[in-house]
């Protein structure tokens, strides 16, 4: 075993050549690779990705952020060609400075002939353009791509934003072969870093001195007879520099699987927050250290804390609402409603507001915090123990570390005697403890009224169910007659009522009929479908044909006909993540099955209970036949939101298995 | 004539209109006044009634600008329910973007558009915009509705015009609705009432091919400033080539040599041409960059050569450059590219198309087309991109409409052969080999460049009914020279077969199940119109498991329709083993509406026959 391992070691260190990393000094080697040996499903490779993000200092301008980005990425196969296409976004602030983009400089190498030849990228290959208000692109495109070539390209990136450093990207979807990045902040300015990501990922911290020079100019005004002067003198001012520096190789490609919640979540990557600045001679200004800091800086905004307190706006509309009413949950119930119906979702998200929320309540419509900004204070002016909480989408990721960018969202936290609530008033048909489900993410932040805050799980507890009972009746062709009806509480009722009430009922219906290959429905029904308080009722009588298969003077079928869990999510051998399902739910099955006249049961299958380690969830299945009845219960049931990858060979099989089993026949033979 | 005011109000919209939409146009007024050859006015007034969220796209506020085309004036007034005025939008409040699409390098078109989040539905917004525009080439048609689920009570249009300029016109599809007209010197204009919504069907003709409209084209245009005088595709075609494509075949003396050493050896053109198309796929790739008259103007072939992308124009216009050199006749061509197979409207000679490709005549032959933006197609396969369609062939003697390759159903062949076994346990064992043509070699081709993670979702999709798959074995082969694709999968599934007791209930088309039915429809509006035909050839040999027999075998089968037909059989070749031959053809053609309702049967029949059941019983009983 030892020697096998010595053996591997050696074998790994003889193919190792040394790499140069200089811009240009592109190797033969690296040109006739044909594959990533270490993942040969890779289609490209970054070969190398540099980039050191340090301090200038302008004079006249003060401290500037430069960027300097220098990559390498070999492109095996046309599927990788993308990467020889590279997209900048260049922030522009309101005020008019923005971030600068120079000395691009890129070349596409190819052996040709058994030589090295190179490509320049030309200027006209570069494109500039606005974006919107905030954003400006750069676009490029390496010339002369082939699988096989060597794309490198360097540029740097000057901006007057010193406060946001953008994320180092640490992973890609393509492996990364060699990784140095730096970060380097004069002493003036703190910055916390925060990693996160799959990898482990420690900077080396060391220390260096800068300087900076002024120069200074002194006119001397002259009269008629002495011309006027200007004299020159310089001083530096020394400080020191704080660096962080890392070093990796062989960082493996990102790879998505299904039931992720947001794949960026596992991305690695380092995040600067700008925590505080001290300047000679001036005090600390600080920026956010701590979730504290954080949130009270949010508090403390305009658009935030002021926006919360205003109440004279709607007062009137309140009063009228509440006035006869002082059950607590009730005025919570109204006042939830009236806004739900009175200012609608523009679509944008945030925890400050942008129109405010005067201007919102006037319009009809805003963002995210104006909305639930306005609800939490239309609730506090009712009497009621109402608290915004800062949430992070799903889409935005996890906020691990403390940062104002760690939030992207905000919703509404009632404490009831009955217990605690959340609400969001951005979704028509998200409820009282039903959050849509973008905002199912972990952890929220529940701001008290004093600066305090302390966190809140956002998952939901409450199983979501699905409750199905049909009365079937099949005839000797196998043809299938039934009354169906289902009762969806929750998360289910949730996407039910945004996909039925999306659509016209001849569309729905359609799309129901389609979903399960030609289904005629007779007798549609749906209650509740806007009266969020209630579950979803659905129910409508169907014909199928073909239900079962006639083999001589047998029947065969598998008692949920139609309705089967066809296929299994998870298909891939391995899972490296967290299987996300947002919510925790359960659907059951009571179907009780008349049979064709003249027919007796011969076989039907096993009742079987099958459960998930840990109580993760569980599959039933009962069956009992009696005259000419059959009588079947199944539920599914899958009771966490999110579940850990180490389960992901139990789920698997979980779900291979409960589906072999829906798909389990039923015999009938003539008497 | 209604009242403006009357408009604004959902209360007054006819009950019939309101069927099947989403959104009601109230009223569309389109004025062009063409000032000259070089210069159009375009004031547009539309006021619709969002009826529900779905019908937020017919709203349709997007105005494109570039340096050509100038927005003058640009409002939004927004109105509730009851038509009384919500909101006012001017034109700096609209969303201002770069109007590149996906797969768009660059452009330098922008686009003004409408942000607004509706409050409650129905409620009616009125646009009014006023556009100058120095490009005549492309004059807006009068087309009252721009989709399905829509509906208009009235739409119309007006084009002045100055003497000096000749305008031509067609009309399509107006059929029972009445088309209210007249047409003076220097003056027409057209208006139609009320159109009633209708609902997408599948399998129905092209929604080009049956809405009315008024094509509009001026004889005498501008184009991002050449200007052009056409009155036929002869003369349209002499324009393009002169004044647009033949100063960019400026090839570097260095290329020519390279491509005229590469073909030294080959005597006959189509050989030449299969060596020039396989150097421009292995020199090129896909890069679109859309700049001024470069929306229309290849860029030169000498720009291609030193940066090995392009655009499809450049693309194509590259591989005529090289072909010219080693003095192979071909032709650019201008397309309608997708699989719509619209056509280039043949007796309206304008602007037209979104793709070019590449013509190569052939003597008593067929014409050879070249797709010059694909790196894996091969050699003269144009698959459903731009398959049989009438396109406009540019040749310098002037333009022709010709049809593209149509791919025949026997051409678009699929051949599986197989082997499975079968245990006791129910797991099957797999073994298959699958040759694809024609357009069936069009679905799978691109597959060759998956990476093994891929390929292995892919089957997974592929025969997505079977659970638990694990895959052992995927070898697959781009035969270009034969353009087959070929497959060899080897994969067990576990719990393939259901036990029941001392029987096993075998699905015995385990690798090419129908699982399509097409849509029902309650009341199809639409005839029916199948595109491509394909035929499918199943053979495969089953292994029974050892402790089972068989208790029943189901009778052969065979379905003939207009359609197409599919017949399967179950033979037993020894105790112990089955062969399973299934052909499935669907005919290409186009049938009346009240054909619809039996092609779905078909398709239900096969899916029920693709399910049969063989039933296997214990040996000892």
């Amino acid at each position: 075993m030892r020697i096998i391992a010595v053996l591997l070691i050696f074998c790994f260190a003889s193919t190792v050549f040394s790499q140069d990393y200089k811009f240009g000094k592109v190797s033969k080697e690296e040109l006739q690779e044909k594959f990533n040996p270490k993942d040969s499903t890779a289609n490209a490779t970054y070969l190398y990705k540099k980039r050191y993000t340090y301090f200038q200092y302008d004079q006249g301008e003060g401290f500037r952020l430069m960027t300097d980005v220098h990559e390498r990425i070999k492109i095996y196969n046309q599927e990788g060609f993308n990467y020889a296409t590279k997209q900048l976004r260049l922030h522009v602030s309101s005020t008019g400075s923005r971030e600068e983009l120079t000395s691009i400089k890129g070349y596409t190498y190819n052996i040709i002939g058994g030589k090295i030849e190179d490509f320049k990228l030309a200027k006209d290959g570069i494109f500039e353009s606005k974006l919107n208000k905030y954003n400006n692109q750069v676009k490029f495109t390496m010339p002369n791509i082939k699988p096989g070539s060597v794309v490198e390209y360097k540029y740097t990136i000057k901006s007057p934003f010193v406060s946001t450093v953008d994320d180092f990207i640490l992973q890609h979807n393509i492996p990364i072969k060699k990784l140095d990045a730096k970060f380097e902040a004069p002493e003036y300015f703190t910055y916390k870093m925060n990693t996160k990501g799959f990898l482990p990922i420690r900077p080396k911290n060391t220390k260096a001195n800068g300087k900076i020079t002024f120069v200074n100019k002194t006119r001397t005004s002259g009269s008629i007879r002495v011309a006027s002067r200007t004299s020159f003198s310089t001083s530096e001012v020394e400080y020191s520099k704080n660096i962080s520096i890392f070093n990796l190789e062989n960082i493996p490609a990102l790879k998505d699987e299904p039931y992720v919640n947001n794949i960026n979540n596992y991305r690695s990557s380092v995040a600067y927050e700008l925590s505080f600045t001290k300047f000679p001679q001036s005090t600390i200004e600080y920026y956010s250290t701590t979730w504290e800091d954080v949130v009270k800086r949010i508090f403390k905004s305009p658009s935030f804390g002021k926006e919360l307190n205003k109440s004279g706006y709607f007062e009137d509309k309140i009063d009228a609402l509440i006035d006869k009413v002082s059950n607590p949950a009730i005025r919570m119930t109204l006042i939830y409603n009236y806004l739900k119906s009175q200012v609608k979702w523009n679509g944008f998200y945030g925890y400050y507001t942008d129109e405010g929320v005067k201007a919102a309540f006037k319009n009809n419509t805003g963002n995210v915090a104006d909305i639930n900004l306005m609800l939490t204070a239309m609730l506090r002016y009712a009497g009621l123990k109402a608290n915004p909480v800062l949430v992070s989408t799903r889409k935005n990721g996890i906020p691990l570390f403390p940062t104002r960018e760690g939030y992207n969202y905000v919703v509404t936290h009632v404490r009831l005697p009955e217990g605690v609530m959340l609400l969001d008033a951005t979704s028509q048909y998200s409820t009282i403890n039903v959050l849509p489900l973008r905002t199912l993410n972990w952890q929220g932040r529940v701001m008290a009224e004093h600066g305090g805050s302390e966190l809140i799980d956002l998952y939901p507890k409450t199983i979501s169910k699905n409750i199905v009972s049909m009365l079937l009746n099949l005839d000797e062709e196998g043809n299938l007659k039934g009354k169906y009806r289902s009762t969806k509480t929750n998360h289910k009722a949730l996407s039910f009522r945004k996909q039925y009430n999306s659509l016209s009922k001849d569309d729905f219906l359609a799309k129901l009929d389609n979903k399960y290959n030609g289904l005629e429905i007779l007798d549609y029904k749906v209650e509740n479908d806007y009266d969020v308080s209630k579950p979803i009722v659905e129910s409508y009588s169907f014909i199928k044909e073909n239900q079962a298969d006639v083999v001589g003077d047998k029947l065969y079928f598998s008692p949920l006909f139609f309705f089967k869990t066809s296929e299994s999510p998870f298909k891939l051998d391995k899972r490296e993540f967290p299987i996300d399902f947002g919510f925790p739910s359960k659907t059951t099955y009571r179907i009780s099955i008349s049979l064709p006249q003249g027919y007796k049961v011969e076989y039907h299958p096993e009742q079987v209970v099958m459960k998930l380690p840990d109580n993760l969830g569980g599959f039933k299945y009962n069956i009992s036949s009696k005259g000419n009845l059959i009588q079947v219960i199944i539920s599914t049931e899958l009771s966490e939101p999110i579940v850990s990858s180490q389960y992901y060979d139990a789920i698997k099989s979980y779900f291979n298995d409960f589906i072999a089993k829906e798909g389990e026949q039923i015999i009938l033979t003539k008497i | 004539m209604f009242s403006q005011e009357n408009l604004y109000s959902a209360f007054s919209i006819p009950l019939n209109l309101k069927e099947n939409a989403n959104a009601v146009i109230r009223m569309h007024d389109v004025k062009v006044d063409m000032k000259s050859f070089n210069e159009m006015h375009i004031t547009e007034k539309k006021i619709i009634t969002v009826l529900n969220s779905k019908g937020e796209t017919h709203i349709d506020a997007y105005i494109h600008y570039d340096d050509n085309i100038k927005i003058k004036g640009l409002e939004v007034l927004v109105f509730n329910k009851q038509g009384t005025q919500i909101k006012k939008i001017k034109m700096h409040d609209f969303k201002d973007a770069s109007a590149i699409s996906g797969g768009t390098l660059y452009s330098d078109s922008r686009v003004k558009f409408l942000d607004y989040t509706p409050v409650s539905y129905p409620y009616t917004i009125e646009l009014i915009s006023k556009i100058v525009n120095n490009n005549t080439a492309f004059i807006k048609s009068f087309q009252p509705l721009n989709g399905y689920y829509l509906s208009v009570e009235n739409s119309s249009y007006t084009i002045a015009y100055p003497k000096n300029v000749t305008i031509i016109t067609k009309e399509k599809n107006f059929g029972d609705l009445e088309l209210i007209k007249s047409e003076t010197l220097g003056l027409y204009h057209y208006e139609v009432n009320h159109i009633k919504a209708v609902k997408k069907e599948n399998y129905s003709p092209l929604f080009d091919d049956m809405v009315p409209k008024v094509m509009i084209a001026s004889t005498e245009f501008a184009l991002e400033g050449v200007s052009a005088h056409i009155e036929n595709w002869d003369d349209f075609g002499k324009w393009m080539y002169h004044d647009l494509i033949k100063d960019t075949h400026d090839l570097p003396a260095k290329t020519v040599n390279t491509i005229q050493e590469l073909v030294k050896d080959e005597t006959n053109a189509i050989d030449k041409a299969k060596k020039v198309y396989q150097y421009v796929q292995d020199k090129t790739r896909y890069i679109s960059v859309q700049v001024g008259i470069g929306g229309w103007k290849p860029f030169r072939a000498s720009k291609v050569d030193k940066l090995g992308y392009g655009d499809c124009k450049a693309l194509t216009n590259y591989t005529m450059s090289l072909l010219k050199a080693v003095n192979v006749e071909s032709n650019y061509t201008v397309v309608f590219a997708g699989k719509s197979q619209r056509n280039m409207e043949k007796d309206f000679a304008a602007m037209q198309g979104n793709h070019v490709i590449l013509n190569i005549p052939v003597e008593n032959d067929e014409d050879i087309w070249l797709e010059c933006t694909n790196q894996k197609l091969p050699f003269g396969f144009i698959g459903d991109f731009t398959d049989d369609r009438d396109v406009l062939v540019i040749t310098p003697q002037g333009g022709k409409i010709k049809h593209t390759k149509k791919y025949l159903l026997n051409e678009n062949e699929q051949i599986i052969k197989g082997k499975y076994s079968l245990s006791n346990q129910g797991t099957i064992n797999v073994n298959v080999n699958i040759v694809s043509k024609g357009i069936q070699y069009d679905d799978k081709y691109w597959l060759e460049t998956k990476t093994k993670r891929d390929l292995d979702k892919q089957y997974k999709k592929r025969w997505k009914y079977i659970n638990g798959m694990s895959i052992s074995n995927m070898k697959i082969e781009n035969d270009k020279q034969n353009i087959k694709f070929n497959e060899n999968v080897s994969f067990l599934a576990p719990n393939y077969s259901k036990i029941i007791g001392d029987r096993m209930l075998l699905t015995i088309n385990a690798l090419n199940r129908n699982s399509h039915i097409p849509n029902r429809y309650r009341d199809r509006k639409f005839p029916l119109l199948i595109k491509r035909g394909f035929k499918d050839i199943d053979e495969i040999e089953i292994s029974l498991p050892k402790d089972y027999k068989l208790e029943g075998l189901p009778a052969k089968s065979n379905i003939e329709s207009k359609f197409g037909n599919y017949s399967f059989e179950i033979n037993v070749k020894d105790k112990n083993t089955l062969v399973y031959k299934r052909e499935f053809v669907i005919k290409d053609g186009a049938f009346p509406k009240e054909d619809y309702n039996a092609f779905r049967d078909f398709y239900k029949k096969v899916s029920k026959l693709d399910n049969t059941k063989v039933v296997l019983i214990k040996n000892n009983i």
